[in-house]
């Protein structure tokens, strides 16, 4: 789990999809049918002589330079820099969440449990299971909200079925340690680690 | 309790974040935007251009029917439309990735496709006593496929396996049902043989 805004990522993907398929679907047809070629050239040329009498009416002085110029350059740039900070989204943000118990409810105090008690909790009771391979627990906030997300590498053959009910009964023994029923997230992988290890024993 | 919250997880365990074309996209883009602004800084200067001045590429492109030989002009732009078309799918497609949803009880579990499969020919491969690498499964988001190859002359009934196969499938418990294919192949050649 991580924040990448995936709105975000679809829309620039149908945005510039959009634009390649009517441009390119324009210049093929363009080149293809005369009359389309001649309307494709008609309005280019239209459209670079604006371009030019836009350079040559912000022209500075008697100099080369003209304000559209410079002012295309830090489009250009400005479209860099913007691009490159929506990269960034891609990269997870993931905050490491405390849990923790109403503070108000008990009389004694608050009860924290931290991200690494917990895991140590699950990952030593899932050592034990036989269809499990590794085990890895890690806590992410989702609208606020504090979610465990377990994460199983089953073996190879074992029943997916078991280790969930087996994980979801150690959650339950961690939310009455805790006193707080943490939002938890589940997932069963498997994968070259579980096709190399030794498959799942089948006598108990 | 599937919260909302949950839901929202879920939802983006399964789906794909599109994340690699989304990154191939913009890096290509901030080239192009680079690249634009390194011509038009080079042109004010009025230095030599890298490769063309943005105004004669914008000219070559408004003459585009005329300039280029047909042939590869219409290839070119269908090529663009084609590579216009594929961002345009994968951004509307729900990029479902090959993961089941499974009942938790108040929590909320996702298997890979995978793992299922080779729990259920596992499984298969127990009840009948069939070698485990003669059977084949398949799990998809709305079907499975069980393929049994039994050696020659092992008799085997093929209701007896989607039974078994079926009985497997619900007790996990899937988010969403699917439906089971068995299908029992014998090689004419093993026949022969034995």
């Amino acid at each position: 789990m991580n924040d990448t805004n995936r709105g975000l990522n679809r829309t620039v993907l149908l945005i510039v999809g959009l634009v390649l398929l009517v441009g390119g679907g324009a210049a093929a047809t363009a080149a293809a049918v005369p009359a389309v070629g001649d309307v494709w050239t008609s309005s280019g040329k239209a459209a670079l002589d604006a371009l030019r009498a836009a350079g040559d009416a912000t022209r500075i002085g008697d100099t080369a330079l003209s304000w559209a110029v410079i002012g295309a350059t830090a489009v250009a740039i400005v479209v860099a820099v913007i691009l490159f900070a929506s990269l960034t989204t891609l990269v997870s943000r993931r905050s490491r969440t405390v849990l923790r118990s109403s503070g108000s409810q008990t009389p004694l105090g608050r009860v924290t449990v931290t991200e690494g008690f917990a895991a140590d909790a699950v990952k030593n009771s899932l050592a034990r299971q036989d269809g499990v391979l590794s085990a890895s627990v890690t806590a992410h906030t989702v609208r606020d909200e504090p979610v465990l997300h377990v994460s199983v590498t089953a073996r190879q053959g074992a029943d997916p079925r078991s280790v969930v009910d087996h994980v979801d009964r150690v959650m339950d023994g961690l939310a009455a340690v805790t006193g707080a029923d943490t939002a938890a997230y589940i997932s069963v992988h498997g994968g070259l680690r579980s096709r190399l290890a030794s498959d799942a024993p089948r006598v108990s | 309790m599937t919260t909302p919250v949950l839901r929202r997880v879920v939802r983006r365990e399964t789906h794909s974040p599109r994340s690699v074309a989304f990154a191939l996209v913009v890096l290509l883009g901030i080239v192009l935007a680079l690249y634009v602004a390194v011509e038009l800084i080079l042109a004010l200067a009025s230095q030599p251009s890298l490769l063309v001045r943005p105004m004669s590429a914008l000219q070559w492109l408004a003459g585009l029917p005329s300039n280029a030989p047909v042939a590869a002009a219409v290839a070119g732009g269908l090529i663009a439309a084609a590579l216009g078309l594929w961002l345009v799918v994968l951004a509307v497609s729900p990029g479902r990735l090959s993961k089941h949803e499974v009942d938790a009880g108040g929590r909320v579990a996702v298997i890979d496709n995978g793992v299922l499969a080779s729990a259920l020919a596992q499984r298969v491969s127990d009840e009948t006593g069939i070698a485990r690498d003669r059977v084949t499964v398949g799990v998809a988001h709305r079907s499975v496929d069980v393929t049994v190859r039994p050696g020659a002359g092992i008799p085997i009934d093929e209701t007896e396996v989607t039974a078994l196969a079926e009985a497997e499938i619900a007790s996990l418990k899937l988010a969403r049902p699917v439906r089971t294919r068995v299908r029992v192949e014998r090689h004419d050649e093993e026949e022969k043989a034995a």
